[in-house]
């Protein structure tokens, strides 16, 4: 089972930084960080913190995944949240072989991982923090946006892997990029794709139905509504 | 046996409001009470207002309807739980004594914290504020003789040393340097996240009493005193604070918060002697362990995030212990008196520049005179002795060895 939370007691560490303090027994060390790829000519240290960043990206992607699922109210969408959900939690574990593969530590945190996470906690909570604010059919709205959003960053981490494969070096190393990229990308299309299809028929959806009946009414009229769409 | 909160229901939140005359409590007796009682009392009492603070802010951030009302009505809970810790309180205990205890709390908490800290740099951080705490026990201990003639020792019951840490006047220091490196989310301790709220709550408790209760004197030399020291409290809350990993989510830090909250009353159960008060921490604990349970529902349903994923396994075995601390405060006075912050580290004084910022910043606050200085001085002049409760001999600084006669 991947893990999508990574905590001490399960081995997290990560690198001390300028605000970071990080207790010296998990931290990653400097030495660890320059063997990884050494002698492939390529900076390795660079690459191992990408690779931390991208699962990250995963991981927070599992979460918005399953966070969503249990709170659409379209059967749709919630089979498709369902199922990507489950294709994401694969390509944590994907990463998560493919940074051990290469020497790394799947439990290491990078100072850019932090970063992304950061933000892809900000999207999750841009779909629950202010839902009293919107309408229930905006929240659908809100909630794809975040998958729009958070599937373009996936897309581009795959797609920009995929263009770097063949300056790893030949052999093993490239051939676990290789596969690692195979697996992934096609269903990182197939995510994005989705999500920007979805959002433009439910804007279009939207734009095309009429406006809903009197003000006590609303909430259960747009229930039913989200529950009819793509029926 | 471990005990994992997740595994418990706890008492359900709406099983958990109370009446008027269960959160009207009836007070310690401050001349019988355990000085352990009376600073769990104290830190409890921090705990729960940091636990409100928190979630009122947390409340300010969201427009969530189900999430405002959770937060309501646990917050509605933790102001009970409030009340009835706090009320454990007398109201024949002035509030210069209970100042006393605050500053026992200060240090003996500050002191078990630093030596079960697992991260060398979470732990300098804690000697470093230990040692100025450990010194405003002292100022106040000689308040406390100069307006009633009053020995501190009746409140410490000489569980605690009294004598001077670092000198107050000299823990002014500029913002700039109260700043500190935060621990990382992920690869941090669990019990050091513990450690690190605790002390954030303590020192926010200390700081809040300062600033409300400074005023409660006619004497300039009081009040000044209680300005001065309640600024270095600001400065230790900010200090403590910034150890703090910003990358939580809200719902992360709602979990930590209530997950706290369970240890300490759970640790608190473990020693205390007085039954009735006893039975207080395990009711509050059986709360907090509900409340935990909806902030982990949330946790699922809004954040898909199983709370076990975040959360260790089960609670530290080692409960946090109010016990004396005596020889770890000699040993870090004698090793460390001298260090002064220097932006995000600690340096020997003599290795400051000397147009290091600390300096300009001491020039400011301390012309005329520091109150805390003036204090000990009036002491001198009018009693020509100064307080002090040196239980393990003499103090382990000779620059700070006293130099009148002392009365414990």
């Amino acid at each position: 089972m991947p893990t999508l939370t990574p905590t001490a007691p399960f081995g997290a560490r990560s690198a001390p930084q300028e605000m970071t303090v990080v207790d010296p027994a998990r931290q990653l060390t400097e030495e660890e960080r320059d063997r990884f790829l050494a002698g492939t000519g390529l900076n390795g240290p660079f690459v191992l913190d990408l690779l931390s960043d991208m699962l990250t990206h995963e991981r927070c992607g599992a979460q918005l995944y399953r966070s969503l699922a249990g709170r659409t109210n379209n059967p749709v969408l919630k089979r498709q949240y369902q199922q990507f959900g489950e294709e994401t939690v694969e390509h944590v574990d994907v990463l998560e072989t493919l940074i051990g593969q290469l020497g790394g530590d799947p439990m290491y945190v990078s100072p850019a991982a932090r970063a992304t996470e950061k933000s892809g906690t900000a999207l999750l909570e841009s779909t629950f923090l202010l839902v009293g604010s919107i309408d229930p059919m905006t929240q659908e709205l809100v909630m794809l946006d975040a998958v729009l959003l958070a599937e373009a960053k996936d897309h581009a981490n795959w797609s920009g892997l995929a263009q770097l494969v063949d300056t790893f070096p030949e052999g093993e190393v490239r051939d676990h990029v290789r596969r690692a990229v195979d697996r992934v990308e096609p269903q990182e299309d197939e995510h994005l794709g989705w999500a920007q299809d979805m959002r433009a028929k439910l804007i279009e959806l939207q734009v095309r139905s009429g406006a809903l009946a009197a003000m006590g009414a609303k909430a259960e009229e747009a229930m039913a509504r989200i529950k009819d769409w793509f029926s | 046996m471990a005990f994992n909160p997740l595994d418990q229901k706890g008492t359900p939140v709406e099983d958990q409001f109370r009446n008027w005359s269960e959160l009207n409590v009836e007070p310690y007796d401050k001349h019988t009470v355990d000085p352990y009682t009376r600073t769990r009392v104290i830190l409890m009492n921090g705990i729960e207002v940091e636990s409100i603070i928190f979630s009122h802010q947390f409340a300010r951030n969201t427009d969530n309807p189900e999430l405002l009302r959770a937060l309501a009505t646990n917050r509605r809970v933790d102001q009970q739980q409030q009340k009835a810790v706090n009320g454990l309180n007398p109201g024949e205990q002035t509030p210069l004594e209970t100042t006393i205890g605050y500053e026992q709390v200060a240090v003996d908490l500050t002191a078990w914290l630093a030596r079960h800290e697992p991260d060398p740099y979470l732990k300098a951080a804690l000697d470093f504020a230990l040692l100025e705490d450990f010194d405003h026990l002292y100022r106040y201990s000689n308040l406390y003789d100069l307006l009633y003639g009053g020995h501190a020792d009746q409140i410490t019951q000489h569980l605690t040393e009294i004598m001077p840490g670092r000198p107050t006047s000299a823990e002014h220091r500029h913002p700039h340097d109260e700043i500190r490196r935060h621990f990382e989310t992920h690869s941090v301790d669990p019990l050091s996240r513990l450690h690190v709220m605790t002390i954030v709550a303590g020192e926010q408790q200390t700081m809040n009493f300062y600033m409300n209760h400074g005023t409660d004197w006619i004497e300039p030399i009081a009040r000044g005193t209680y300005a001065e020291i309640a600024m270095i409290e600001e400065q230790h809350v900010t200090h403590y604070e910034s150890l703090l990993d910003p990358l939580d989510s809200w719902i992360a830090m709602w979990l930590f918060h209530e997950y706290n909250e369970i240890y300490l009353y759970w640790s608190m159960m473990q020693q205390e002697s007085d039954r009735r008060i006893k039975a207080m921490w395990e009711l509050n604990c059986n709360m907090e362990i509900g409340q935990l349970q909806v902030a982990a529902d949330f946790m699922r349903k809004l954040e898909g995030r199983e709370p076990a994923e975040l959360l260790p396994p089960s609670l530290p075995d080692t409960p946090v212990t109010f016990e004396p601390n005596k020889d770890y405060v000699r040993q870090v006075l004698a090793e460390t008196i001298d260090l002064r912050a220097d932006g995000l580290d600690y340096v020997p004084l003599n290795d400051l520049p000397k147009d290091h910022r600390y300096f300009r910043y001491q020039e400011i606050v301390n012309e005329g005179g520091a109150p805390s200085d003036l204090l000990v001085d009036q002491v001198h002049a009018d009693k020509h002795h100064e307080y002090r409760d040196e239980t393990q001999g003499e103090h382990p600084v000779a620059d700070l060895q006293a130099t009148v006669e002392t009365v414990s």
